[in-house]
């Protein structure tokens, strides 16, 4: 990892310090010298002195960065030396707090065990191995550190079962609890030493790592014969799902500027990753390249990692945010071309409902979490009504009940803006995210993307009249489809799906008069199709005007 | 770049048949899609279409009650070189 002096050379003298600090504890339990006690918590102010000044000196070293210095990695390595800090202190409060326990006892017989000495030393072989594993290219070290842990943990564990063997005879019942307790702080260093070897692996690797994500990486990247100990390997954050998963590119240069990716690397839930495994294995028998290579799974307890080929291109979102209206048609052109033969061969006569208004209840109480405001009881001005969301819902539910598609078709089932990326030199249409493909109603498929066209924080003016563009054609799109298939009930289904959309991802946005626009625009859907006859079904369109913000 | 906002304030004591004439004028407006304020020295046009956010709000207080009622709509910009034609989209279902 990165050692720039003025933070290295802090760091270093904290490490020396607890190292002190180490020793004289393992000489007072060693000796019973009571002056040695003293002695290791005399250190704990200089301890405190030197973190504090690390700390200072870290927040210093990221105000002297440039600003928006390459994939934020200033910020990453001085939360690493930010977290290393806290780790030695906490090792040295832990340290303390032997100390200060072992003084107590009575006698220090009972803990004087080859155990217990075991363990401080590889506590201090941990220690040691701190500066060589900042300084070295690899993280071997840095797992090393980790691993000393177990050492620990096991040595407490093996030590405990002993003294608990004698408890249970019944003798020196104080005492031996006493001992117990020092044996647990004893553990407790070897977490901070855990945590310790982490910092360093996040620093190397340039993100926020546990151990045992570490290990799932190393497990899925070995399929691509990379060692991630390699000094060139790198992986940078890419995204965090809103499921949960955190998703990183995985290159083998360290180059920043060299977006020369292999694969993609996504960790999370088992249960989610494993769906999108088989998701994207069932859309690549059914339309071999669409989706992205899996190149390997690992599992591990309830957690899982995919590693899955690296898919060249961008998401329509760029191309609107950078007004590129070149690439946005024929992407669009090119995604439609795409659709009509999926929709084609994968078409079976179940007509299943997408159920837009009862996926919409569900997930209403998450909306009103993030805004409050929108859970409104009815309005009156005279004898003019507005009816509350829920009763608004249930209304259009029966609607909906009588408007099943003609006919359902493989879908996405997550098609978001970002999970479609065309590639404009390959002309290529790519799918990501496939944990939700179905058979369902191609109306879900279209709706979601047109909302999450809308729901793009961007705010230039042109970019948003782009955007109502892109929804327009889609929209548009649609309608042409379901003339040629006699789908009557289309513009119906499309207004509950958009509202449903337009209603329900107000969770995920945090700009109060973005996600005003975008629930007003849902009710107001909601409310067009309730009122209407059962003779205006087939007339009724919806008006392009809300496309626009 | 979009030219300065302009405003037009107006404030008088009114009886309740002129109260009435001016909500009946701004229904007109919005019907035609066009409400054309004026005074001596300045006119501003604004051009509702079908859709305006409608916000309604009342205050009963011991001295004085209020009724607030604001309309917003978004309005193209007419200066901007931005190309309005829809997207050109003639997608065939691939061979």
């Amino acid at each position: 990892m990165n050692t720039p002096a003025e933070l290295f050379d802090s760091l270093r003298f904290l490490i020396i310090e607890v190292h002190k600090q180490l020793q004289a504890v393992e000489s007072f339990l060693e000796t019973g010298e009571r002056a040695q006690a003293e002695k290791s918590l005399g250190r704990v102010d200089y301890i405190d002195n030197y973190q504090l000044s690390l700390l200072n000196r870290s927040t210093e070293y990221l105000v002297n960065q440039p600003l928006y210095s390459e994939n934020g990695e200033s910020q990453i390595l001085v939360q690493s030396y930010q977290h290393l800090a806290h780790s030695l202190k906490e090792l040295s409060r832990q340290l303390e707090t032997v100390a200060y326990q072992a003084m107590n006892l009575s006698s220090l017989k009972l803990i004087q065990k080859p155990n217990l000495f075991k363990a401080l030393d590889t506590l201090r072989s941990g220690l040691e191995l701190i500066e060589p594993a900042m300084l070295l290219d690899t993280s071997q070290a840095a797992v090393d550190i980790c691993r000393l842990q177990l050492r620990i943990s096991k040595l407490c564990q093996e030590q405990l079962e002993k003294y608990q063997l004698r408890l249970k005879r019944g003798q020196q019942t104080k005492a031996l609890m006493d001992a117990s307790f020092i044996i647990k702080d004893i553990n407790q260093l070897g977490e901070a030493l855990l945590r310790i070897g982490e910092s360093i692996l996040s620093a190397n690797l340039g993100q926020s790592i546990k151990l045992e994500r570490y290990h799932s990486l190393t497990e899925t990247v070995s399929a691509l014969d990379l060692d991630p100990n390699a000094p060139h390997f790198s992986i940078t954050s890419v995204a965090e799902t809103k499921s949960g998963c955190t998703i990183s590119g995985v290159s083998s240069s360290n180059d920043p500027t060299d977006d020369e990716l292999l694969a993609i690397f996504k960790e999370g839930k088992k249960q989610k990753l494993l769906e999108e495994k088989k998701g994207i294995e069932s859309w690549n028998k059914k339309f071999p390249g669409i989706a992205p290579k899996v190149y390997s799974y690992h599992k591990s307890g309830n957690k899982a990692a995919l590693l899955y080929e690296y898919v060249t291109g961008e998401t329509f979102d760029q191309f609107i945010s950078n007004l590129d209206r070149t690439n946005l048609e024929a992407g669009l052109n090119k995604l439609f071309s795409l659709l009509l033969e999926i929709w084609d061969e994968t078409q079976i006569k179940d007509r299943h409902s997408a159920d837009f208004m009862g996926q919409l209840y569900k997930r209403l109480n998450d909306v009103y979490r993030v805004h409050p405001d929108f859970d409104l009881s009815g309005f009156k001005v005279g004898d003019v009504e507005q009816v509350s969301l829920e009763s608004l819902i249930k209304k259009a539910a029966k609607l909906e009940a009588r408007l099943k598609p003609p006919k359902s078709v493989y879908i996405h089932g997550d098609f978001n803006i970002d999970n479609i990326i065309y590639d404009p030199l390959e002309k290529q249409i790519s799918f990501i995210d496939l944990h939700r493909s179905e058979y369902s109603d191609y109306v879900q498929d279209l709706s979601v993307f047109m909302v999450s066209n809308f729901r793009m924080v961007n705010f230039d003016p042109d970019v948003r009249k782009l955007i109502a563009l892109s929804m327009q054609g889609i929209y548009e799109f649609g309608e042409r489809y379901a003339q040629q298939v006699g789908d009557e009930t289309y513009h119906l289904r499309m207004a509950l799906g958009l509202a449903r959309s337009f209603l329900s991802s107000t969770r995920f946005v945090l700009d109060t008069d973005h996600a005003k626009a975008m629930h007003y625009r849902g009710r107001y859907l909601l409310q067009q199709v309730i009122k209407l006859k059962p003779k205006q079904y087939e007339t009724y369109r919806i008006s392009k005007e809300i496309f626009r913000e | 770049m979009a030219k300065k906002t302009q405003e037009f304030v107006h404030e008088s004591l009114q009886d309740k048949d002129a109260i009435a004439s001016y909500l009946k004028a701004v229904m007109r407006g919005f019907k035609k899609g066009e409400i054309v304020l004026s005074d001596d020295e300045d006119e501003l046009t604004l051009t509702p279409e079908t859709l305006a956010q409608l916000k309604i709000k009342a205050t009963q207080g011991k001295k004085s009650q209020s009724l607030t009622i604001k309309l917003s709509w978004s309005s193209s910009d007419t200066d901007s070189e931005f190309d309005e034609t829809p997207l050109f989209i003639d997608a065939q279902k691939a061979d």
